[in-house]
This record gives C-alpha cells, sequence and structure tokens, in this order.
C-alpha cells in the first residue's frame, strides 16, 4: 500500500512535524504539503489524493468547512482531522472523518489512524470466512482440535505458534501473522510482535518501573508492546463497557 | 367548591405535607415546572376561591376562580410599583419580596381575611428563598468542583519541563516522549468535558504522570500499576486517582535518600470498585492522617482531603478515602466506589 496524502496546517512547524511523521509512515508513498485551505481545495481539485490529513483551527476556511466542501466531491479522500484541542471530535465524526487526531500527535496514533486510510483505500477488502474455529493438533501421535474459544494467547515460535490454554500449550505449523489475519475480529489482537492474546482473557493488566506492560492471563503473561499498548486498552475499555468482561472467561 | 378533608377539622398530618409538597414544588421559582401544582395546593390549603401567582415577567398562573381581568391588572400594576399591598372588592394582592427583593405576588380571589392572605404569602416567600439558598449552594458546590480539578501541581510541573529541557540538548527522542506525555497530562488535567470519567481514563492518566515523573526522580522510584479489566468501565469524578499517587511520591518517596515503591492497585470486590494506592515511604502517625483528610492540616495533604470531599460528595458518607498508615510504616490509601451510581455517568 503506498498512499498519495495531502497535509494542511496554517502553521509550518505543525505542517513539517505532521508531513515528516508521514513520510516515515511505511503506508504513505507521497505527502504534499498545503498551509491553508484554500490553496488545499486547489490541490485536490487538480489531482487525486487517498487521504487528508487537516489542521482544524485556521485563517479564513477552517478545516471543518473544508472537509465538508470535499465530503461533495464524487470520489472524496478520506479525511483526518489533526488538532490541537479536542472539542470538535463531535462535529468531525459527523462529517465523516475517520480519524481524529490530538497535537502533538504520536506514532502509535498516526499509524492506528493510517491504518484506518488504508482500509477506506481499499474498498471491498476480503472477508475471511470463518474457517479457524478450531486447529489440528498432534497429541501422542493423534490428531486433536482446539477450540479458539479456548486460546487465551498465541505466542509466535518461528513458524510455529504456542497456543497457550487454560489446560496446556499446543504447537501448531503456521505463522501467527497468518493466524492473526484468521483470528482477527474474533476477540484477538496484535499486542505485540510475537503475541496474539484473546482480549477477554486478560484479568490484570500490570505496569512496572520501566513503563512496560503485561497482560496476565490464567495461562500467564504476555507482553504488550509500547506501540499497541493503547489500542489493547482501548478495546478491554470497549468489551468492560459491554459488560462482556467477567472471572473466568 | 368541593369539602376538602382538612376544612373542619383539619388534619394536621396532611395540611403539614401539603405545605412541604409547596415549597418544594416552588423551589425552581415562581415559572418554574411545579408553579402551576403549587398554585392547585395552596388555594386548597388556604380555603380560598380563587389564588393566583404571578413573577415581575407578568405571566399570571391562576388556581380556581380568577378575578375580574380589569381590576386585577389594575390592582396588580399598583402593587408592583408601590411593593405595598392593594385591594379591590373580593381581591386581595400582596407582593412577594424574596430576600427584601420584589420577586412578584400573591393574588386571592373572595372573602378573605387579610390575616390568611399574609399567611399564604409567607409560605410562598419561605419556598422561594428556600430555593435560591439552594440552588447557591449547588453553584458553589460546582465552583469547588471545577476549581479542584484544575488543581495542577506547580511543584510537579516544572520539575518535569526542567527535565524536558535537559533531555532536549542529551537525549531528543527521549525528550520528545516526555513531551507528548506532558501533552497528556495536561490535557486530562484541563479536561472540561463532564463531571466524570471511566476508571480506564484515571489509569491511564496516572501512568502519564508516573512516566513523567520517573524522568524527575529516575531510579529513587519504582513503580507497580495493576488493574482488573472489569473495573476500567466504572465511573468515577475526575483526577481522583492522580492526586492520591502525587502525595505518595511526595511524603513516600522524595523526602527519602533511596529508592521507594508505589504501587496502584484496581479491582472489583463485589459491587463495589477498590482502587488502593500504596507507598513503602516513611509513614505518618495515623491521628495526623485523619487530620488530614479532615483538612485540620493543609500542609501538602490539600489533594488528599479533597479527593475524600468529592467522593462523599457523589457517593454519600460511606465512600471517602480511607488511610492506613503508622510511622516508618509506609501508607495506603483505598478508594472505594460502586461499581454501578445511579446518576454518575461517564
Amino acid at each position: 500500500m503506498s498512499l498519495r496524502v495531502l497535509a494542511v496546517d496554517d502553521s509550518q512547524h505543525a505542517l513539517d512535524e505532521i508531513s515528516r511523521m508521514l513520510r516515515e509512515a511505511p503506508e504513505v508513498g507521497e505527502v504534499v504539503e498545503a498551509a491553508d485551505a484554500l490553496r488545499a481545495l486547489k490541490l485536490l481539485q487538480a489531482d487525486r489524493f487517498d487521504a487528508v490529513f487537516l489542521d482544524i483551527s485556521m485563517p479564513g476556511l477552517d478545516g471543518l468547512e473544508l472537509a465538508s466542501l470535499l465530503a461533495r466531491l464524487s470520489e472524496p479522500p478520506v479525511i483526518v482531522f489533526v488538532t490541537a484541542h479536542d472539542g470538535h471530535a463531535v462535529t468531525a465524526y459527523g462529517i465523516g472523518a475517520v480519524d481524529y487526531l490530538l497535537k502533538p500527535v504520536r506514532t502509535e496514533r498516526l499509524s492506528a489512524a493510517l491504518a484506518k486510510v488504508a482500509k477506506m483505500a481499499t474498498p471491498a477488502s476480503r472477508v475471511a470466512p470463518d474457517t479457524m474455529a478450531a486447529l489440528p493438533v498432534e497429541v501422542g501421535g493423534r490428531t486433536r482440535y482446539v477450540r479458539r474459544d479456548d486460546v487465551l494467547f498465541v505466542e509466535a515460535h518461528g513458524d510455529y505458534v504456542r497456543l497457550h490454554t487454560k489446560v496446556g500449550v499446543h504447537l501448531v505449523r503456521m505463522p501467527i501473522s497468518r493466524l492473526e489475519e484468521y483470528w482477527e475480529g474474533t476477540g484477538f489482537s496484535r499486542v505485540h510482535r510475537g503475541f496474539l492474546l484473546a482480549v477477554g482473557a486478560v484479568q490484570e493488566l500490570r505496569s512496572d518501573t520501566a513503563g512496560g506492560l503485561l497482560a496476565h492471563t490464567e495461562a500467564g503473561d504476555v507482553p504488550v508492546s509500547r506501540r499497541h499498548a493503547r489500542d489493547l486498552r482501548d478495546r478491554l475499555l470497549e468489551a468492560a463497557q459491554r459488560g462482556q468482561l467477567g472471572p473466568g472467561r | 367548591m368541593t369539602t376538602l378533608p382538612w376544612r373542619s377539622p383539619p388534619d394536621p398530618l396532611t395540611v403539614l405535607a401539603t405545605a412541604q409538597r409547596i415549597t418544594s414544588d416552588l423551589r425552581d421559582g415562581l415559572t418554574g415546572p411545579r408553579a402551576r401544582r403549587a398554585t392547585h395546593a395552596l388555594r386548597r390549603l388556604f380555603g380560598v376561591p380563587g389564588l393566583g401567582l404571578t413573577d415581575l415577567s407578568g405571566s399570571l398562573l391562576w388556581s380556581g376562580r380568577p378575578g375580574p381581568d380589569d381590576t386585577v391588572a389594575q390592582v396588580l400594576d399598583g402593587v408592583l410599583h408601590t411593593e405595598e399591598a392593594g385591594s379591590a372588592p373580593e381581591v386581595l394582592v400582596l407582593p412577594l419580596h424574596v430576600h427584601d427583593e420584589l420577586a412578584g405576588a400573591l393574588l386571592v380571589v373572595g372573602d378573605t381575611r387579610g390575616a390568611v392572605a399574609g399567611q399564604a404569602a409567607e409560605l410562598v416567600v419561605e419556598a422561594l428563598e428556600r430555593g435560591r439558598l439552594e440552588a447557591s449552594a449547588e453553584q458553589a458546590q460546582q465552583a469547588e468542583l471545577r476549581a479542584l480539578r484544575a488543581e495542577m501541581s506547580p511543584h510537579f510541573v516544572y520539575n518535569a519541563l526542567t527535565v524536558i529541557a535537559s533531555l532536549v540538548r542529551s537525549d531528543p527522542d527521549r525528550a520528545r516522549e516526555l513531551v507528548l506525555d506532558f501533552a497528556d497530562y495536561t490535557r486530562y488535567s484541563l479536561a472540561r468535558h463532564g463531571e466524570y470519567t471511566v476508571v480506564a481514563e484515571e489509569f491511564r492518566a496516572i501512568e502519564t504522570y508516573l512516566a513523567l515523573q520517573r524522568a524527575v526522580l529516575g531510579e529513587r522510584l519504582r513503580v507497580q500499576v495493576r488493574v482488573a479489566p472489569e473495573v476500567l468501565a466504572v465511573a468515577v469524578p475526575y483526577l481522583v486517582l492522580e492526586p492520591l499517587v502525587e502525595n505518595a511520591i511526595r511524603h513516600g518517596i522524595e523526602p527519602r535518600a533511596e529508592a521507594g515503591l508505589v504501587q496502584v492497585h484496581g479491582q472489583a470486590e463485589g459491587n463495589d470498585c477498590v482502587i488502593t494506592v500504596e507507598d513503602d515511604g516513611i509513614g505518618m502517625e495515623p491521628t495526623f492522617a485523619a487530620d488530614i483528610l479532615a483538612g485540620r492540616v493543609t500542609e501538602g495533604g490539600v489533594g488528599l482531603s479533597n479527593v475524600d470531599r468529592r467522593l462523599r460528595d457523589v457517593y454519600g458518607a460511606w465512600y471517602g478515602l480511607t488511610v492506613e498508615t503508622g510511622p516508618g510504616a509506609g501508607t495506603r490509601v483505598i478508594v472505594r466506589v460502586p461499581r454501578f451510581q445511579p446518576g454518575v455517568l461517564p
């Protein structure tokens, strides 16, 4: 994926910063800068962009007004607002923005926003059929099945994964990234390069002096990398708000 | 006119209950949503054929038989201008003074003794005065909550900025990370979107705060934060935890040369969410801790008594802070809040 992105901000330093961060992101192919809404409008009429990263508070036409204009284009770009103050969030989503970033922007938040943009920019993304609700494992020379619902977390082990359940660990030949694709959307979250975690299996979140985060489950602790920490916390909060958490999954 | 139970003989309990209801109905003023009901109840209580209430805007609420329009308008006009009682045949108009200021008038229709009308007016005035007092007490409390929330510790803010200023030269990446943390910290402290947040956000805020404190205190501060997912969505007032953590660091860690450990732990206990903030520092006399909670000593403990008061205001007298401490024994502060509280929503 190589996204074409327009960054709009009337403050030169803020524009430099967001453009630099966008250029460093792997999903982004090209970044064009605009220092005001009018310039942005001209660029957008002349050329096609996958996404616009848009400051809200600008002189003349502000970001919200520009976004409402863009929404009327036949092939509107995906809009992400970037703003210093979070008072506009409701309006922003009302206009149809896919995300809303607060300045100063964190790299993790930007990658999350770009992931959403990429999803929007590739229409009709493949929907994986639910074929992996159970995985075959070899136990004592016989094939048994481990149910997805019994897996608390998955640990990468070269080309294999270890499935950690309450009653034991099972080795399956499959790269963790493949399993992540199959199990995405079924309550699993890639919380670390080497770990896939069942969100509902978390009994406690633990952080220590070094700032590292661990998710404690009945089958042991799972490390959570810094860039995935926010996403996991958000998903746990969502689950708690829906009342889907309880002792013992 | 129907005969009412208390006309003869009057039942004191009914009379009292009615008067109380009138007082409560007039709490929001003479044009409040329940003022009409109060007008009806007043007329029945004093047994007059017609009774009206008006405020200074000129809107007039009647119960029973209204007086003749022209006469009423004329007398009322006079009363509102002279602020003295006025009358015409069958109509008596009394000015209503709330805290010595004209607020409206009471109109009585029928052959009524002045003393009866006077008592009715007195009841209305008392109700209005009480309503105003309650409203201003509520405003004062809101203002206090706002003031408490805005309290960022200057001690901490400038220590953090000093560290960042130094790291900008020696370790720009770390400095950048801390500036982002500092932005999150101030954003949360200055948040104005509502009175309540959720435990998840409170924990996020203290993680940010602790990241900055670790930069300030270095190896001296050791930290352990644990939270169970089932309490993440519990609604709590803003900035309940951070003052407790700040307190643990200031009184448990900072005065000592050696390293200290601060532990924060959130979990469910039945229908309660229990959060403990614990340090292994110098501790204090339990009586001193009690004085701090009660706000009798202000030295350093303002944050603690503030949190205690806010929790009791929101959840009732049972739900303040508990402090377990002793000289040399560290300090543990326990927050206990109901997991579900009607009216407390983030």
